[in-house]
């Protein structure tokens, strides 16, 4: 690792965060020829180090905090390239009903179709994105499509954003043959192709400010193996774009002293899932073939559909994940997991209504409190259900719903029993999201928002946000697109600034 | 075979666990007992059957919480697990005191979420005498009432040692052997070549 004195001590641009906010930022200012620097609390890795284990994996790409209130376990990608290394690959334009939300609720004209699509339309065609075939749907797929078809239920395949893929099943753990456009493979080689430099193991602890400009970063080298901080730099830079996710963005504003009127760190809102596992007389090897592919459109309420607002999507069938998703314990569990190639899995992702808070404590480490309604609670008991009844109606042998204390279905019958059921969020064995959004978010004024239409920060010239954090609320999909999109956008909007500094 | 100390990055995986076990209802669970004087010093002996082998030297856990942890592993995943980690062919509990000794900060927490489930006993947990003493049904009840309390802290708790015990089990190639997954790139068997294949391969049947 490089000494923090072998860094320049000012540079142009700096960059927090190398995942989809932050990446196409970097390559995008250092394209239009500013002295980039692209700083990474993760390590930095490549394929060749990617190993498919999923221990081993798991425990060096993702970072995990739990959200007081609720129990959920959030997660995100701590390497270079961010979440787009260990996320499924899933690609969905942003859905006409939530730029329109954005515009006409939030004020944001940016969001306009014609304004923000061409964005989306370069978003697409830099991470690959592209059509699902039917020779990248696994049997854990087809699953969910042979059960969705049955009950006449709207589904399609995802897109997603691949070249060459050979179906490994290791999305989640870093691909290891490079197939999957994360952006480790994509912006951030285009960033050093263009002169940007990428430093990882570097957690930015704050900003620094002088007469209402941003003038810096201060950050902390860390250890690599045992991330424990090494030492501490500070680099100059007239313009620093925040894009370290939404557990680390609006953390750092805090830090920085910048609360926004109490703005910074409210109106977080993630994507709740729960994962629902079947078991079939046929092997299904959900543990091979991309790790998800396939969508249950017909409960969603974007994209035309008129539904309650949850996805289901089928999601890999991994040793860990799955044992962690079981409910229950001891000699079934033990059964259960006894009869990994036989089982399929799927998810529900709810588009929350329910919205949280993120705040720091004395020592600056950042907590999470998200209470989910009771709203967001039915419509995650009626989406574990709806995923029950496909797998019964694809020729499951039993399901097991995600919630502790309660037995496997093995028919209709038994599920119609559970249609009244109180979901309680502490009962569940598996409650989490990977989604997540808010905290620092755009809006027309700074009563509402803590940055403007361009991702700068209220009242500090040359601070920006460009990742999840800034949006205003989730997505109803997969937002990999939405976010690189937003990121291209904030880019041009600094490059339209005067090149001399951000008067 | 004894399961390999925890690497660099479990030990990372086990310390984001931790923390999604959220330490203060650990702490909060501890702090009662403490205040009820429920928990001794935890000094005490293991059971001769959960003691740690003899070429193992613990650097975090006491040979009580490490017996805890085995105990509690081998009855949260049934039989076949609870025989490897009987033998130590996998050792989820010797992975975690590796993790901890790097991690100082969270050995009190984890040492005192194990306390509370090895020596509370009754009103706090469904018991009378430690965890490890206990016969396995009696452990079993013990593990149910803490899955469905009414109390978020014993479900936390309960969430908690189950993470624990699943994370630092099936990270192991032999427990993964349990449950028919032939591993990354179809292990390099040709029973997991052909898997890869028949993943692909639908209509079912």
């Amino acid at each position: 690792m490089a000494p923090a004195a072998s860094l320049p001590p000012r540079v142009d641009a700096i960059v927090v965060g190398s995942g989809a906010g932050g990446a196409p930022v970097a390559a995008r200012l250092a394209e239009a020829g500013l002295e980039v620097l692209l700083l990474e609390a993760g390590p930095r890795l490549s394929s060749s180090d990617f190993t498919g284990d999923e221990g081993a994996m798991t425990a060096q790409l993702y970072t995990l905090r739990l959200a007081g209130g609720s129990g959920l376990n959030l997660y995100a990608g701590t390497c270079v390239g961010g979440s787009t290394v260990i996320n499924d690959a899933l690609c969905f334009r942003t859905p006409p009903e939530i730029l329109d939300a954005w515009r006409r609720e939030g004020g944001l004209e940016p969001f306009r179709e014609d304004a923000f699509g061409p964005f989306l339309d370069r978003a697409w065609a830099d991470l690959g994105a592209a059509p699902t075939d039917r020779g990248h749907l696994n049997r854990n797929a087809h699953v969910l499509e042979s059960g969705a078809a049955r009950l006449g239920w709207k589904a399609h395949a995802m897109a997603r954003n691949v070249r060459g893929c050979t179906n490994l099943g290791l999305c989640n753990f870093g691909c290891p043959t490079g197939a999957k456009q994360s952006t480790l493979v994509t912006y951030v080689p285009r960033a050093e192709r263009a002169g940007a430099r990428v430093v990882p193991d570097t957690r930015v602890h704050h900003v620094w400010l002088e007469a209402g400009r941003v003038r810096g970063v201060q950050a902390h080298r860390l250890d690599p193996v045992t991330r424990a901080p090494l030492e501490t730099l500070r680099v100059e830079a007239p313009r620093v774009v925040l894009a370290a996710g939404v557990l680390e963005t609006p953390a750092i504003l805090l830090r920085s002293g910048i609360t926004g009127d109490g703005v910074v760190g409210k109106d977080l809102q993630f994507h709740t899932s729960l994962h629902v596992t079947g078991r079939f007389a046929e092997p299904i090897h959900g543990y091979y073939g991309p790790t998800m592919a396939y969508a249950v459109t017909q409960f969603s309420d974007v994209n035309g559909n008129g539904g309650p607002g949850f996805m289901l999507e089928n999601v890999a069938v991994h040793p860990i994940a799955t044992a962690s998703a079981l409910p229950g314990f001891g000699e079934a569990h033990g059964r259960a997991m006894a009869e990994l190639p036989h089982l399929a899995r799927a998810l529900v992702v709810l588009r929350d209504r329910s919205r949280g808070i993120l705040g720091v404590d004395d020592q600056g480490r950042p907590g999470v409190r998200y209470l989910l309604d009771a709203y967001d609670r039915r419509r995650l008991r009626d989406g574990i259900l709806a995923i029950a009844r496909a797998f019964l109606a694809a020729g499951a042998l039993e399901v097991w719903l995600p919630l502790n204390g309660v037995l496997p279905i093995r028919s209709e019958r038994e599920l119609e029993g559970l249609a009244q059921l109180l979901f309680e969020p502490s009962a569940a064995s598996l409650l989490y999201a990977v989604h997540l959004f808010g905290g620092a978010s755009m809006a027309s004024s700074s009563l509402r928002g803590s940055c403007d239409e361009t991702g700068q920060v209220f009242d500090v010239q040359g601070l920006f946000v460009s990742d999840a954090s800034s949006l205003p609320s989730n997505t109803g999909v997969n937002p990999q697109i939405t976010i690189v999109a937003n990121a291209l956008r904030v880019a041009e909007g600094i490059l339209a600034q005067p090149r001399g500094g951000t008067a | 075979m004894n399961s390999p100390p925890a690497t660099p990055a479990m030990e990372r995986a086990l310390r984001e666990a931790a923390a999604g076990l959220d330490r203060r209802s650990f702490l909060r669970v501890a702090g009662a007992a403490a205040a009820l004087g429920l928990l001794p010093s935890g000094c005490g002996r293991a059971p001769e059957t959960l003691a740690p082998p003899p070429d193992v030297t613990l650097a975090a856990l006491t040979p009580r919480t490490y017996a805890v942890l085995n105990a509690a592993a081998m009855r949260l995943l049934g039989p076949p697990a609870a025989a490897l980690v009987a033998d130590h062919r996998v050792d989820p509990a010797r992975t975690t005191d590796a993790w901890l000794a790097r991690v100082p900060e969270l050995r009190a927490p984890v040492q005192q979420a194990l306390l509370v489930l090895e020596l509370a006993p009754w009103p706090l947990l469904a018991k009378l005498r430690p965890f490890t003493a206990l016969d396995p049904a009696a452990q079993d009840a013990v593990l149910d009432d803490l899955m469905r309390s009414r109390l978020e802290l014993k479900r936390a708790l309960f969430k908690g040692v189950k993470g624990f015990a699943c994370l630092s089990f099936y990270a192991a190639p032999e427990a993964r052997a349990l449950t028919g997954y032939p591993g990354p790139f179809g292990g390099g068997t040709n029973a997991g070549r052909a898997a890869m294949a028949e993943a692909m391969r639908y209509p079912l049947g």
